[in-house]
């Protein structure tokens, strides 16, 4: 059927959330860009994980080590075959953001509440201000495979050199090099704009409905084969401004549509921007 | 930098990660409501642009000193915090006290470790655009006529 997701498992609803939030083979996760929605109230025994303060080393732009990941998931009660599903602010954006980090360190059952914390708060389902304790862990990272969904900036040259399919997801102005940042957002310090010789703009909100859930696979299609023109096997990789919006598109395309081979360019165009010699095109 | 500033700066800076976010949400909670004479005033010459979320700042003046009242949704809880944090330290505070509040408070008070750089830029735009509303409300002030004028006589 073509508007069925090729993997519907990895979209979990609010009610399958609400019947297992007892379930201790599941943890709930929430990500998000305010890091202080989670304090205001969350899902019942939730735990927060941030990009930005838990998955991003302090030091070098790069993710935390496999070490520290092991440590979070330890701290978070998160065993190595515990479902974890992902949820935050933005349509989960951030919540897609941190799925796509446990993938990097190959943790094996990722999901994705549909909707996210929106959806969750508009329906009016219970909230919680108290922070869960859970028994730590042994976690052992395994099976990880980063080059699978990752791509740096050298391959990526040779990607686009190569003519092989790139997805910019980020706003219209920014990829015809107008801005430098979303409407609204500040400038994160790129200084070239444009973006990557061959790219084809898909806004990362097109994959999103109003209410914070997924589109169907039907409409997702039509945006990303029929106007776009990928197919299933195509080598795509999907990047940003830092790489948060790219990993929902990347989500879509991996989980949704059943693209194995889609990858994403974290270094985005705060890298790609900045880098000397870098070949830029401008314009729609 | 104003006492009652300074104090919620020192606080924030000697807090730990978690102690932090708490503050920041303890003064999210307490930002009081918009007076209702001024909730029909919540237009673009009052918001703040550097901020995705709305957030609207006012400033009038009673005699020399700053009232200021701001509207910041609960759902960006973080641009709340800091909003009510700058009304807190800042509400009766002279122009000239509100215009030496140093450029780097957000880092000063510690908030760049727990949110990162990206979202301590929308932060430090309130502040900018707290001292531009302080300016034009006392030119708007002066010009309107203060029964006890600071200009030269």
């Amino acid at each position: 059927m073509a508007d069925t997701y090729a993997n519907p498992e990895i979209l979990v609803s609010a009610d399958w959330v609400v019947d297992h939030l007892n379930d201790p083979k599941v943890r709930i996760v929430e990500s998000d860009e305010d890091i202080l929605l989670y304090d205001l109230a969350h899902v019942p025994g939730s735990v927060r994980i941030d990009w930005q303060g838990d998955l991003q080393d302090q030091l070098i732009r790069d993710y935390v080590n496999a070490e520290k990941f092991a440590a979070i998931c330890a701290r978070a009660g998160i065993a190595n075959d515990t479902t974890v599903v992902f949820y935050g602010d933005k349509s989960n954006w951030w919540a897609c953001y941190a799925f796509w980090a446990f993938k990097l360190f190959g943790h094996d059952d990722c999901r994705v509440m549909n909707g996210g914390r929106k959806l969750w708060f508009d329906q009016g389902r219970p909230t919680t201000t108290e922070i869960p304790k859970y028994a730590p862990t042994h976690y052992t990272v395994k099976g990880s495979i980063p080059e699978r969904i990752r791509i740096l900036r050298d391959e990526v040259l040779t990607h686009a050199q190569a003519g092989r399919p790139l997805i910019d997801v980020r706003s219209p102005k920014e990829f015809t090099g107008e801005k430098l940042h979303m409407e609204d957002y500040p400038q994160e310090g790129a200084l070239r704009g444009g973006h990557i010789p061959g790219a084809k703009n898909v806004p990362w909100t097109r994959a999103v409905n109003d209410d914070g859930t997924f589109k169907s696979a039907a409409e997702l299609r039509a945006i990303f084969e029929t106007e776009i023109g990928l197919k299933p096997s195509d080598p795509v990789v999907a990047y940003c401004r830092i790489g948060e919006r790219s990993s929902l598109t990347w989500f879509v395309l991996t989980y949704l549509l059943g693209y194995p081979n889609a990858r994403n360019y974290d270094g985005s165009w705060t890298e790609w921007g900045n880098l000397v010699g870098a070949p830029i095109a401008k314009g729609a | 930098m104003p006492s009652e500033l300074d104090a919620i700066v020192a606080e924030l800076r000697d807090s730990d990660r978690q102690e932090r976010i708490d503050l920041l949400l303890d003064f999210a909670r307490q930002l009081p409501p918009l007076p209702d004479r001024l909730l029909a005033h919540k237009d673009a010459s009052h918001r703040v642009e550097e901020c995705q979320s709305p957030v609207y700042l006012f400033v009038e003046f009673d005699g020399a000193k700053a009232r200021l009242f701001a509207d910041a949704p609960i759902e960006a809880p973080t641009v709340r915090g800091f909003v009510s944090i700058l009304l807190t330290g800042l509400d009766g505070a002279t122009i000239e006290e509100i215009l030496a509040v140093p450029a780097d408070l957000v880092e000063q008070s510690g908030l760049t470790e727990i949110l990162g750089m990206l979202r301590v830029r929308g932060l430090s735009g309130v502040l900018r655009r707290l001292k531009a509303e302080v300016t034009r409300a006392a030119i708007a002030h002066n010009q309107a006529g203060d029964p006890k004028p600071v200009s030269s006589s």
